[in-house]
């Protein structure tokens, strides 16, 4: 009864003070919103989104690694090593086709290597689904991985037309899928699956070179043991894609996939939870600034209360429910709407994934978001409020202590210059220090996810070299595959003197074998003529001793620069030492660099057959490779537009970053805002006295005003400033460690000073006119009624 | 041979809503200020005194009626410009003082001052005349309103009333909150510049202190109900007191 009537007692205390101060309470509650939104968004993505993918991987029973080749390669001798291999749990092998076919996509072409699958085989392992409904099949319907009907935009019973070689087939879509390798662009490889009568009907057409084998399987380790071994048998060069199927063994595992599906969104949802910290500190500040001034302002009323009997702990918990209640309703319907925004998280992931991620409410994860922020909400009001047990009923009934500081008179008018209005802001600044100590934190924390959100949108908007250099990979503009039984000099030669283009040069990939793990190795006669530097510390290689090696791959061997590595093909090995350290998502950052000489020193046989191409500026990439198609000479296997395929590979990330980094910038400038409201609405309900003297004595409206918002401008220029600088200096750092598991160590972001110039005055005069705006209401109070109050 | 109107009212009224009810403070009121006078207005409590004050100085609009102060109609004005107005015209004396508690003593003038003139130097050299003139020491410009006595913070509210040379100096019960002693300090002070041309109007119930003024207006129900004419403020002067003493029985006080 008697607990009961104290709850009573403390929840009316609380809900009238909730009531006294309406505005103050609902911009707290939009504050927590946001947080509670962003937080739990995060937090969904971040844990729901990865296990998402983990389900889905469990439920098709995807296998660990991929092997897809030429059936005309394939025989029984890979297929009992595989088998019989120590290290296979489980196999499963399908004959599929393959074929590079373009397709019209979003209003643009698209080239593809598509796996044309048999939709009546069944499987065991890595299964497929269909996503939403499906359509019976009749003559020549496909299913199409469900990122067309997300992503690119077609509905079911649309025409799909692909164009396999000079062949065009024209196809009904019945179903959209999903898979977990070969359902997004990502690797390359598009899985396509075709009823039986249709799927012969294409196998006919297509030919026998066109043939697949592939082979799923499940292994106790993911090495490439394996791999190396079917190309030792066959003699297939390994790549994870390639335009060339003919002589291509294409190698996937589970760690590669997981990296390129997921890896974004978690990049994306580290930096919403991020941004949310940043939102609940602002939220608590604001709580400790709200609890301090209430106390001050209700000083007698607390003295009543002490004086009518009520305990410092009824007045306390009253004070800490009043901020769990405004904390809880803002968190639960910032909770509630995070769920609305992931539909819309879930289609930008869809674009990199090729996964509908469908989220259902998820009571542990609002859970954990909902208990945290009334965590330290409970904390910091407990921590604020507890000055009230010192509060004699007496002290509080006079209105508490009042202290006056007398130790300096700053910027005295005798002798200060300068404008009067501009003088007393300052004084009220010195006389308020701890109040633009808070506001000077709090615009730090908001710049810096600002100056962030502008870095990642200039890199992802208007400048993405960056984003573009994050495999590793060199950025030509086009680049040719040789064959390696012809003579291409002539080529060579030939397309050296063509109008347009500005140099060429070999750049090579090949697999060699460094402390047992199979790595990915550049190879290259002169490294001074790359032009995309992946170096971040050390030298490339200039000798046939030397190498760079990933960074990555540096912190998996134990390995330094200075030190030295024995690298092994077959059975030809040598020492190398390393030189430098290199980043780049390419092979997960598994991936090295040596020079052509060092490659002879263990293959005396390689051949160079990757031809880069540069362009002159303005030269258009797409007519040149039509023109290189044209030549039609015997020394090409085939033609890549280097252009388009980083525009389309990095359309996915650019798309996703671009978006995050709006959504925060238009974040930061509401809290700005949110918070402003609350510190000069509160001063000027603590100054109406001292602002209706002045406005007795002659002061204008508009003066005051000025006064008022100007005082607030040093901490906002002071925090703007410290806020971008973190952010100038800071953001590549934490990209940095953000992005090592992708393989990218030392992450090179470019950042526009201007911009964040801009991005700083853009906070100060919002800050500015929303201080102006606020301080408006002085209008209309009367000098008479300032004073009066 | 009667002096110069410097302020005059027509009907006017000034009417609050207080939950409803609507409270008729001013009543058509027709009053005229004269140049050179130290007005008193009197009355009871509630009669009005403060609110024809704040009316009759731009502080406060009327619901109804116009002011003419010098040669314009106040009520017309906007917020603003009746504070421009204010500036130039006319200097404040409350009950309360009304520092600014977080300014020394000399930047509470200055502040005021500061908005009429730019002339740091000049403005300097007046605030310390003043202060010498109303008894202050160079010790308190330094210090804090909280710092000083009632006494002596109603008379660094004199000088910043009249930093600016103000046509009137409007004085709110400038001796209420004060003891005996630093009232009559005040009062001095008062009297010493209007004997010098400062025009003051200056509401008060306490008798001593409308002894100094040289017209009496007295209110009730927000109607000035007799007006009394004295001379010029001597002290002694039992003729004169007791001129007032019968018009205030008169008016009931």
């Amino acid at each position: 009864m008697k607990w009961g009537g104290n709850v009573n007692k403390i929840s009316m205390l609380a809900f009238a003070n909730i009531r006294k101060s309406k505005g103050h309470s609902v911009s707290l509650l939009i504050m927590f919103f946001i947080a509670g939104l962003l937080f739990n968004a995060g937090l969904l993505v971040l844990i729901s989104f990865g296990g998402f993918f983990e389900k889905t991987i469990e439920e098709l029973n995807t296998s660990s690694i991929y092997y897809v080749m030429p059936s005309n390669y394939y025989n029984m001798e890979i297929e009992e090593f595989i088998a019989n291999n120590s290290n296979t749990l489980e196999m499963q092998k399908e004959e599929s086709l393959w074929a590079q076919g373009i397709i019209e996509y979003r209003d643009d072409t698209r080239k593809s290597v598509f796996l044309i699958n048999d939709a009546d085989k069944t499987r065991e392992m890595s299964k497929w689904k269909y996503i939403g409904e499906h359509l019976a099949p009749d003559d020549m319907s496909i299913y199409l991985p469900s990122i067309f009907h997300e992503d690119g935009g077609y509905q079911l019973n649309d025409k799909f037309e692909v164009l396999f070689g000079d062949e065009r087939f024209s196809f009904t879509i019945k179903g959209f899928i999903e898979d977990i390798y070969f359902c997004s662009f990502e690797l390359g490889l598009m899985g396509v699956y075709l009823p039986h009568d249709t799927y012969e009907n294409i196998s006919g057409k297509l030919g026998d070179t066109n043939k697949a084998t592939v082979i799923f399987a499940n292994l106790k380790e993911i090495n490439k043991d394996i791999e190396s071994h079917i190309k030792e048998l066959t003699n297939l060069e390994t790549l994870s894609s390639s335009s060339d199927i003919v002589n291509t063994l294409l190698s996937f595992d589970l760690s590669i996939v997981r990296l390129s599906r997921v890896m974004m969104a978690s990049m994306v949802a580290m930096m919403i939870v991020a941004f949310a910290a940043i939102i609940v500190l602002v939220c608590l500040i604001v709580v400790r600034f709200r609890i301090g001034n209430s106390i001050e302002d209700d000083m007698t009323k607390i003295g009543s209360l002490k004086a009518m009997g009520y305990t410092s702990r009824q007045i306390i918990l009253s004070i800490v429910l009043q901020f769990v209640l405004i904390a809880f309703a803002g968190s639960i319907i910032g909770i509630s709407i995070s769920y609305l925004a992931t539909p819309m998280l879930s289609d930008v992931f869809a674009q990199q994934s090729g996964l509908k991620w469908e989220q259902g409410f998820d009571g542990r994860i609002s859970s954990i978001t909902l208990i945290t922020i009334l965590i330290f909400v409970i904390l910091t009001a407990f921590i604020t409020a507890r000055r009230i047990n010192k509060l004699h009923p007496i002290v509080a009934l006079r209105g508490g202590i009042i202290t006056h500081s007398f130790r300096k008179n700053h910027m005295p008018l005798n002798t200060s210059k300068g404008s009067l209005i501009i003088i007393l802001a300052f004084k009220s600044l010195f006389q308020n220090m701890k109040q633009s100590v808070m506001i000077m934190v709090i615009i730090i924390g908001v710049t810096f996810a600002g100056t962030f959100a502008v870095i990642m949108f200039y890199n992802t908007t208007i400048d993405i070299k960056a984003f573009a250099e994050t495999p590793g990979i060199e950025l030509s503009n086009a680049s040719i595959i040789l064959r390696t039984d012809t003579d291409n000099s002539k080529l060579i030669h030939d397309i050296k003197n063509m109008n347009h283009v500005n140099k060429v040069q070999f750049i090579d990939e090949t697999m060699v074998k460094m402390n047992n793990i199979e790595v990915r190795f550049f190879i290259m006669e002169d490294y001074s003529e790359k032009i995309t530097n992946t170096i971040y510390e050390g030298r490339y290689p200039h000798h046939s001793n030397e190498i760079a090696i990933a960074g990555y791959l540096a912190d998996v061997i134990n390995k330094g620069i200075g030190e030295s590595v024995t690298l092994k093909i077959g059975h030809s090995s040598g020492e190398f030492i390393i030189t430098g350290l290199t980043q780049g998502a390419y092979m997960g950052g598994v991936n090295a660099s040596m020079t052509y000489t060092g490659i002879l020193r263990l293959n005396p046989d390689f051949k160079q057959i990757s031809l880069q191409i540069y362009l002159n500026d303005k030269t258009n990439t797409t007519q040149f490779v039509a023109e290189i198609e044209n030549l039609s000479s015997d020394s090409i296997l085939s033609v890549v537009n280097i252009d388009k395929t980083m525009e389309l590979g990095t359309g996915a990330y650019t798309s996703i970053v671009s978006k995050v980094g709006i959504g925060i910038l238009i974040v930061t400038i509401s809290i700005v805002m949110l918070v402003l409201y609350f510190v000069i609405n509160s001063s000027v309900t603590r100054r109406k006295r001292e602002l209706g003297i002045q406005k007795a004595i002659g002061f204008t409206t508009f003066q005051l005003m000025n006064q008022l918002s100007i005082g607030f401008l040093p901490p906002i220029i002071a925090g703007v400033g410290i806020g971008g600088i973190a952010g100038i200096t800071q953001t590549n750092k934490i990209m940095s460690v953000v992005q090592r598991a992708m393989g990218i160590m030392k992450a090179n972001y470019i950042i526009k000073p201007l911009w964040i110039v801009l991005l700083g005055i853009t906070i100060i005069i919002i800050s500015y006119i929303t201080s102006m705006i606020i301080t408006y209401r002085i209008r209309k109070i009367s000098a008479y009624e300032l004073i009066s109050e | 041979m009667m002096s110069n109107v410097i302020i005059s009212t027509n009907k006017l009224c000034k009417t609050f809503s207080n939950g409803g009810l609507q409270q008729h403070v001013l009543k058509n009121l027709d009053i005229e200020i004269y140049e050179g006078d130290f007005t008193v207005i009197m009355g009871s409590s509630g009669a009005g005194k403060s609110t024809l004050l704040y009316a009759l100085s731009g502080m406060d609009k009327p619901t109804l009626g116009s002011i003419q102060f010098l040669d314009k109609n106040i009520e017309l004005l906007s917020n603003d410009k009746l504070a421009v107005f204010r500036r130039l015209n006319c200097g404040f004396i409350f009950q309360q003082m009304f520092l600014l508690d977080n300014m020394s003593i000399l930047d509470n003038i200055l502040a005021s001052g500061l908005l009429m003139s730019k002339n740091r130097k000049i403005l300097t050299e007046r605030a310390k005349e003043l202060f010498i003139q109303v008894g202050l020491d160079e010790n308190m410009w330094r210090k804090f309103p909280a710092q000083l006595s009632g006494g002596e913070a109603q008379r660094a509210a004199i000088v910043r009333a009249l930093i600016n040379q103000p046509k009137v100096v409007f004085a709110d019960e400038p001796t209420g909150a004060l003891n005996s002693a630093a009232g009559k300090a005040a009062l001095d002070v008062l009297t010493g510049i209007n004997n010098k041309g400062q025009n003051i109007i200056m509401v008060t119930h306490d008798l001593k202190s409308a002894r100094r003024g040289n017209r009496i207006l007295y209110m009730r129900d927000g109607v000035i109900q007799g007006i009394c004419s004295l001379g010029k403020y001597v002290s002694g002067d039992r003729e004169r007191h007791d001129k007032l003493q019968a018009f205030l029985s008169e008016m009931g006080w």
